[in-house]
């Protein structure tokens, strides 16, 4: 009998371990991990030495990049949050990291972040922003795009699935259970099953339970949702008093005669309403105007790293004519 | 309430801890009161008709060995369903919703028990005994044939009715199926038989019979139980021992692995297959089958493993029910491996009573199919578990009836291929099987056996096929215990590969807890 109770014995210890592991060397990893993007403060980790790391953590894919937690007096510091467009294939070639060569090769003293993350829509860009705003930007340039609504709603989901104090979510409070059931919801449920099967009633998945109940009048919901966060978002960078640029995503669509152009799905018209003297407006969809769309996207809805060039061009010259410009 | 649920996470360590704080008797009452709070999370309604079973099987017990209860011990013990449902009416509505029709029944029960008992002693003493026994098993059916087939046997026949002409236009009730009904009435029946054959003797007091027909670790979905084995652990006090906790905890931690990760995961794939309009082929309906093959047995064998390892845990042993049935050669092994107690229960009180295989080879084989087409029935009240029956009798026919297939089952000495070939010959028979059975109905069986011949290829089945292999393989595992009495027996390996297979199969089991699912055989 004493063998039994050895290996229960060992089982136990692996589990703390495990546990102790996770919480104590993973902690950075981990913090905000579940919240999935809902967290603020999730992959900004502020230093003692007063410098500011942009992590992967908590569901926030950030590009690494370091800055100074407070802005050098004279120092353009432009920093742009929005989805994976906004993000790009790397800082370099992003519209946030060419902006930041454009305006340092015209003498001006400037450093520009990419905030972009995948799959984030108004909501979750809303808490990124918030965030950015503290560490004294000259500028936010707010990427709007309609896509990411699917996103946001399923990852609030999953957020609050397992956030009740009730027994029976006690075991998801362990770090090393909800990590493999997030990798095997994530890598084994989503990847396998199609969605019809995931879709039967039995089946608890707030992937296939969006899809099922998405429909015209949950689209113009999330479109509705995303103005009205849009608006917030322009609200609260006007309190915080740092100017911001609303740069309106265009899509690639293909028009009846066969030939591709780009469309912003209506979003303008609402958000020209936003514009005001510490608020412009650029539309991706007059950037790229005289292009050639096919070789300029990717694929629906990302640019290459021709596009966001153009981006960075259009965003340098209104700073250039005095949008943002910095004055201590 | 569910061996998986979160009740039951503090609801056993909770019965744990004062089972073994309290004497003999102080347990039985423990133990009763426990089964039946465990049961009445269902619905408490239906405790009425686990008190009626416990107060017939009992007094008729006692009375088939001679031992006659004071008349007024008998009314007022047949008074307490009455009682009870009296009790029910009287809870906020949706509690106790109790239907008039209940009360009826509940006093019509207080009434004619106690009157038929009282009568039944004026006859002879072999007329009494045989009398006793025949009411123990006649109220038994009837439990059972009210609440379990009294539905499908009406509609079948008015739908026969219907085809020669004749709508008789029955308005049928609503009977609800009392969980766990087909489990204990089986168990009071083996009760009511082997005290009359003398294999057992029947429980000295109502308390230790009450708390031995409501055990609640096996109330609900067994093992079927006899009462030489089950009810004489209950007649005296278990030692503590700490072996008690390490085989209960090790049983219960397998139990939870097979129905958490393996059978929750391959019904979501066999539900989408079964499910009436899904469009098949080939692959998918084979898929589907397979999935269905290791759900419905991570189920059934993880129940069991919880309810051996919660009795455990108090000190009682409860029989097996599987030993690796997918390794089985032939139909015969099949059900020697396979719901075990279920099969044994048949083998003696149907297939046996009915004559077994001593009176010819046109009666044995009489006598098989009656008795498969019972366990099929037994099942549910649908025609494809008839059907079902009726295929593995004729699979235990063919096998008897065809020289090399039965050799294939009885030469033990066979290695290798014709070893792995009449496994694999067996498994695919009884995969057919499984379609039967979680066919929705005819029509969706003749779909599935339809999609057999179609290889359309726009439906890609290889990453479902990924999720199933995920989820069944580390049942093959278990192929290491073939050398062993028990399944769940982990011990030739070594410990710290133990600690292994214990972590892994927690973090497997707790990481896949996804909501809770009723276990398959509920429903039964």
């Amino acid at each position: 009998m004493r063998t039994i109770s050895k290996s229960f014995l060992l089982m136990v210890v692996l589990l703390v371990g495990a546990e102790l592991v996770g919480r104590l060397l993973f902690a950075q990893t981990l913090s905000g991990r579940f919240d999935y993007g809902y967290d603020a403060t999730a992959g900004f980790v502020e230093n003692a030495n007063g410098t500011v790391d942009l992590v992967r953590a908590g569901g926030r894919k950030f590009f690494p990049q370091s800055f100074a937690m407070k802005r050098e007096p004279g120092t353009a510091r432009v920093m742009v949050v929005g989805d994976s467009v906004a993000r790009g294939r790397d800082v370099a070639s992003s519209y946030a990291g060419q902006l930041g060569e454009m305006l340092r090769k015209s003498g001006v003293r400037a450093e520009s972040f990419n905030l972009g993350l995948p799959g984030y829509g108004a909501r979750r860009k809303q808490l990124v922003l918030q965030q950015a705003l503290k560490y004294n930007p000259s500028l936010v340039v707010l990427h709007v795009n309609l896509s990411n609504e699917f996103e946001d709603e399923r990852e609030w989901r999953r957020r609050e699935e397992f956030r009740s104090p009730h027994p029976r979510n006690w075991l998801m409070k362990s770090v090393v259970i909800r990590r493999l059931f997030e990798v095997r919801t994530e890598k084994i449920f989503w990847e396998l099953l199609p969605q019809e099967v995931r879709l039967q009633g039995a089946v608890s998945d707030a992937d296939a339970e969006i899809v099922a109940g998405m429909n015209d009048a949950t689209l113009a919901r999330w479109n509705n949702l995303v103005r009205d966060q849009t608006a917030l978002s322009v609200e609260t960078a006007r309190k915080a008093g740092v100017p911001m640029l609303l740069v309106i995503q265009a899509d690639k669509i293909t028009a009846p005669d066969g030939r591709s152009r780009t469309d912003d799905l209506g979003q303008y018209e609402w958000a020209a309403k936003l514009a005001g003297p510490d608020v412009e407006i650029i539309r991706m969809k007059d950037v790229l105007k005289d292009q050639d769309v096919d070789a300029i996207y990717a694929d629906g809805s990302h640019v290459r790293a021709a596009g966001h060039e153009l981006l960075a061009r259009a965003i340098f010259e209104r700073m250039k004519a005095g949008f943002a410009a910095v004055k201590n | 309430m569910s061996f998986l649920s979160w009740q039951y996470s503090f609801f056993l360590p909770l019965v744990v801890m004062l089972y073994w704080m309290l004497r003999l008797r102080a347990r039985m009452v423990l133990l009763l009161l426990a089964s039946y709070v465990f049961y009445g999370m269902w619905d408490i309604r239906f405790l009425a008709l686990l008190m009626g079973s416990t107060c017939v099987d009992y007094f008729c017990g006692r009375a088939i060995v001679g031992d006659r209860s004071a008349t007024w011990r008998v009314f007022v013990t047949a008074m307490l369903p009455l009682a009870w449902l009296l009790a029910c009416g009287l809870l906020p509505h949706g509690a106790g919703d109790v239907r008039t029709t209940m009360f009826e029944f509940g006093a019509i029960f207080a009434v004619l028990f106690p009157l038929g008992y009282v009568l039944m002693w004026r006859v002879s003493e072999e007329r009494r005994r045989k009398g006793f026994l025949l009411l123990s098993i006649g109220s038994n059916l009837a439990v059972l044939g009210i609440f379990k087939y009294f539905g499908f046997f009406a509609t079948s026949l008015m739908a026969l009715l219907q085809m020669v002409g004749w709508d008789c236009g029955w308005i049928l009730p609503q009977v609800v199926l009392p969980v766990a009904v087909s489990f204990y009435t089986f168990q009071s029946i083996a009760y009511a038989v082997d005290v009359y054959h003398g294999k057992a003797k029947p429980a000295q007091d109502l308390l230790t019979f009450g708390a031995y027909l409501a055990f609640f670790p096996q109330l609900v979905a067994g093992p079927i139980e006899r009462p030489a084995h089950l009810l004489t652990q209950f007649q005296h006090a278990a030692q503590w021992d700490w072996s008690h906790v390490h085989i209960g905890l090790r049983l219960l931690l397998i139990g939870a692995f097979k129905k958490a990760f393996v059978a929750d995961n391959c019904a979501i794939l066999a539900s989408y297959v079964f499910e009436p309009g899904t469009v098949l082929n080939a692959p998918w309906a084979i898929l589907g089958v397979l999935a269905f093959a290791f759900q419905i047995y991570g189920d059934f064998s993880g129940y069991t493993d919880m309810a051996r390892g919660s009795a455990r845990l108090l000190g009682i042993e409860l029989s097996q029910n599987f030993r690796l049935p997918y390794a089985a050669r032939g139909p015969s092994d099949f059900w020697q491996r396979w719901h075990i107690t279920l099969s044994r229960w048949f083998r003696d009180y149907v297939y046996i009573p009915l004559g077994g295989n001593r009176c010819g080879p046109i009666l044995t084989l009489r006598n098989l199919w009656v008795t498969m087409l019972l366990a099929g029935l037994w099942h549910g009240a649908n025609w494809t578990f008839v059907l079902w029956g009726g295929y593995h009798a004729a699979l235990l026919t063919l096998y008897r009836l065809v020289p090399w297939l039965g050799r294939l089952e009885t030469n033990t000495e066979q290695r290798g291929f014709a070893r792995y070939g009449s496994v694999a010959l067996m498994f695919c028979l009884t995969l057919v099987g499984w379609a039967i059975f979680r066919a929705p109905g005819l029509a969706g069986l003749g779909a599935w056996f339809a999609a057999l011949g179609n290889f359309n290829a726009t439906l890609p089945w290889l990453k479902p096929a990924a999720w199933l292999a995920v989820h069944a393989v580390p049942l093959l595992l278990q192929w290491a215990t073939r050398n062993h009495q028990d399944e769940s027996d982990l011990d030739h390996l070594s410990w710290p590969a133990r600690g292994v297979v214990f972590l892994l199969m927690f973090v497997l089991f707790a990481s896949a807890l996804s909501g809770e699912q009723e276990f398959i055989y509920f429903q039964f």
